[in-house]
């Protein structure tokens, strides 16, 4: 039985320019994000629960070492460092080809496995596609963003969050990817002998090839910007006509208030009275 | 997560072990200059050596505006200056004597520091501390982050036998322990190597903005070219609270901010922040930082009471370096902290090596420590210097002799026609009585700055 904890490296605390949307990371404070680190907690428990063995893996640079060598410390029985292919980003940007590098490097090093745990989603691109897109590469069942994981007979039993405080509990089948929130649980300290021999390891690598040609590939990403609206030009006579319609100034306007409502309902006539003021509703009627 | 290490405060007890065999012949806490030059040096002597750091990272944890004189470097990282990540050389230093209105300033500029062998540089230390345990991992050291040590361990005999650490089962046993674990050390305190006397009164708060500006902006504002930088020291800036302030010019930032006597800042009720807020507004530093994006405030303890104020440097099993041992030297026109550290360090580290090669790790076994602390400049300065973080920080200097010196540079200055030019010795009389400098004190400062600097 092998567990693997599929790790993201990312500075957890990038810094954005928020006239650009420039991204500064420092790849001394990289490490894994906190749904990655409950993600190697239940990769842990479970792998004793299973009596099997814990890998913890990333795909990413020599730097990302520093992160495994927490995971081994934390108590993972082996770590994986998979490189990304050769004259790309060595941080990958791009959900499905993280799954097809992590994919290859896992079968190239172990051949079966049964059960991947991922963060829900990474903590820089935010799109939880991995485990999804891993999943369909190990031919395995996926049931993602769950709070919690626990062994069922051969399978596992697994909770996740529906709306309105309820919760849905999954049977999932093994060979299985699952994604948790990074909630539930959190990551044990590691202990001081285990940091000492984690800090002396060598970290095992893989290489894999290039993706295929005619892949979908991810470019560069730009920061949103809304498309130009196109508005009628002014009709006016003069030139202060035109710049007064296409200003609005001089119009005669409410002045906005600022309600501070008492109570819920008080909260709810206000809005209800202004969507009916505003034509949103129709007018009430005194029956 | 359990915590078995608890608190790590003066009133920890030190926990005692018995078994003699030690995990490492030497614990090192603290991955800052001092912590990563004893580490250097002990691994270098082919002795185990472990660097416990409490950051996720070297660098991580500190807060610094200063500049770094590599000189001592010299001796442990030949060639050090092609290799340190330096932000700027300093080619400018200035003095600048203020009042809310007024700035008087000293400015040195020497082009000899922006080449090899080099001066001063300015420097972020996130990148420098990481440098620096680099260079001792690399001889063979161990570093641990992320790991703090709350206590000290000891043995039968009482003498210090390595650190307790915050994670599970995390007793770290060694021959000597160097504490190099920065200001307020608990661990030096823990092993009553502190003076008694009030802490408080030796320590300055520093707090510094960190203000992004682009690299030409700096360059045509402060008059620099490539990488040449600027290092502004102010006094008289501070609302009268002892202490003074300071600017250095990094790649495409500036570090602005105070450093204020905590006595004196406690009793004048003011927020450390509005003290930045003043200087920023200066007529003299509006100009300089204006239009830059701020990027990072952050405020630390400084240990600025000199030779005084140090604690015991060697105990049994056990040294102390950098600002754990207080050897920050705030002497008015020098503000040096980073080379004394890696001094100290070094020191250390190589009296730790040679008591282990004797087979003596006690109190007198180590005693070569403070006798090469004694040699070098280290001690040296200190002693020298000693009374001069007193007057630095005294009433007068803070607040009377700068509106002094500038009402008098301001009146030699001032063109009263048509009454004639008045001479110097009017305007200091003037000055003396309008500020309340009695002519007694301004001789007996003179002579301790005198004997000081002199």
């Amino acid at each position: 039985m092998l567990v693997v904890a599929a790790q993201r490296w990312i500075d957890p605390h990038p810094r954005v320019d928020a006239m650009t949307g420039r991204v500064d990371t420092d790849a001394r404070a990289g490490g894994a994000s906190e749904a990655d680190q409950c993600a190697l907690e239940h990769a842990l428990r479970l792998a004793e629960r299973f009596g099997g063995r814990c890998v913890a893996v990333t795909a990413g640079p020599v730097a990302a070492e520093e992160m495994l060598r927490q995971a081994l410390a934390a108590g993972a029985d082996e770590v994986l460092r998979v490189d990304a292919p050769p004259g790309g980003d060595p941080v990958l940007e791009d959900g499905a080809e993280t799954a097809r590098v992590l994919a290859a490097g896992l079968t190239a090093r172990y051949g079966h496995v049964d059960l991947v745990l991922c963060g829900d989603r990474s903590a820089d691109r935010g799109t939880g596609s991995t485990p999804a897109y891993l999943a369909a590469r190990l031919g395995a069942a996926q049931a993602l963003g769950l709070l919690d994981v626990g062994r069922d007979g051969d399978g596992l039993r697994a909770l996740r969050r529906l709306d309105g405080g309820r919760r849905e509990s999954l049977a999932v089948p093994l060979p299985a990817v699952c994604s948790v929130e990074p909630t539930a649980v959190r990551l044990r300290r590691a202990s001081l002998p285990a940091t000492l021999a984690a800090r002396r390891s060598e970290i095992p690598h893989v290489a894999v090839d290039a993706a295929p040609r005619g892949a979908v590939a991810v470019k560069a990403v730009r920061t949103y910007r809304p498309r130009a609206r196109v508005l009628p030009a002014p009709s006016g006579d003069d030139a202060r006509r035109r710049t007064l319609e296409l200003t609005g100034a001089l119009v005669e306007r409410a002045p906005s208030r600022v309600v501070t409502p008492s109570s819920p309902e008080q909260a709810a006539g206000e809005l209800l009275g202004f969507l009916r003021a505003h034509g949103y509703l129709p007018e009430e009627r005194d029956d | 997560m359990d915590e078995p290490g608890g608190y790590a405060g003066p009133a920890s007890k030190s926990a005692v072990v018995s078994d003699d065999s030690r995990a490492f012949d030497v614990v090192v806490v603290g991955a800052g200059p001092a912590g990563s030059a004893s580490a250097l040096e002990v691994a270098r002597a082919g002795y185990t050596v472990a660097l416990v750091e409490r950051g996720p990272y070297p660098g991580a944890k500190n807060v610094y505006g200063g500049v770094v004189y590599g000189r001592i470097l010299d001796e442990l990282v030949p060639g050090w200056w092609e290799r340190m990540p330096v932000q700027r050389w300093v080619t400018r230093r200035a003095t600048m004597i203020m009042t809310p209105t007024q700035a008087l300033t000293v400015d040195m500029r020497a082009q000899d520091w922006g080449r090899p062998p080099y001066n001063g540089a300015t420097a972020y230390r996130a990148d420098l501390d990481a440098w620096l345990a680099d260079q001792a991992v690399a001889a063979g050291a161990v570093l641990i982050p992320a790991t703090v040590a709350t206590g000290l361990l000891r043995g039968p005999d009482g003498s210090v036998a390595g650190v307790r650490t915050d994670r599970p089962d995390g007793d770290l046993t060694a021959s000597v322990v160097i504490a190099c674990d920065g200001v307020n050390s608990f661990l030096a305190k823990e092993a009553g190597m502190y003076p008694a006397e009030n802490v408080a009164e030796h320590t300055t708060l520093g707090v510094k903005e960190t203000i992004a500006l682009p690299r030409e902006v700096i360059d045509e504002r402060f008059g620099l070219s490539g990488r040449d930088g600027a290092d502004i020291e102010m006094i008289g800036c501070t609302r009268g609270i002892p202490g003074g302030g300071f600017l250095y010019t990094n790649l495409e930032s500036v570090s602005l901010g105070v450093v204020v006597g905590l006595t004196g800042l406690a009793a004048a009720k003011v927020r450390p922040e509005e003290l930045i807020a003043d200087l920023k507004e200066h007529p003299a530093i509006a100009p300089l930082v204006r239009g830059g994006t701020l990027q990072e405030y952050s405020a630390h303890l400084i240990p600025e009471g000199g030779y005084r104020s140090m604690p015991e440097l060697v105990g049994d099993g056990m040294l102390v370096a950098g600002d754990a041992a207080a050897m920050c030297l705030a002497a008015g026109i020098w503000l040096e902290g980073v080379n004394f550290a890696l001094g100290a360090g070094m020191y250390a580290g190589r009296a730790a090596a040679a008591a282990l090669r004797s087979g003596d790790t006690s109190k007198s076994g180590l005693a070569a420590y403070r006798t090469m602390l004694e040699d070098s400049f280290v001690l040296a300065d200190h002693r020298k210097l000693r009374k001069v973080p007193d007057l630095v920080l005294s009433q007068r200097v803070q607040a009377d002799y700068p509106g002094l010196l500038c009402d008098l540079v301001q009146g030699l200055f001032t063109v009263e026609n048509p009454a004639p030019k008045p001479g110097l010795r009017r305007l200091l009389r003037l000055g003396t009585r309008a500020h309340g400098v009695r002519r007694r004190d301004l001789v007996r400062d003179a002579l301790v700055g005198l004997r000081s600097f002199g």
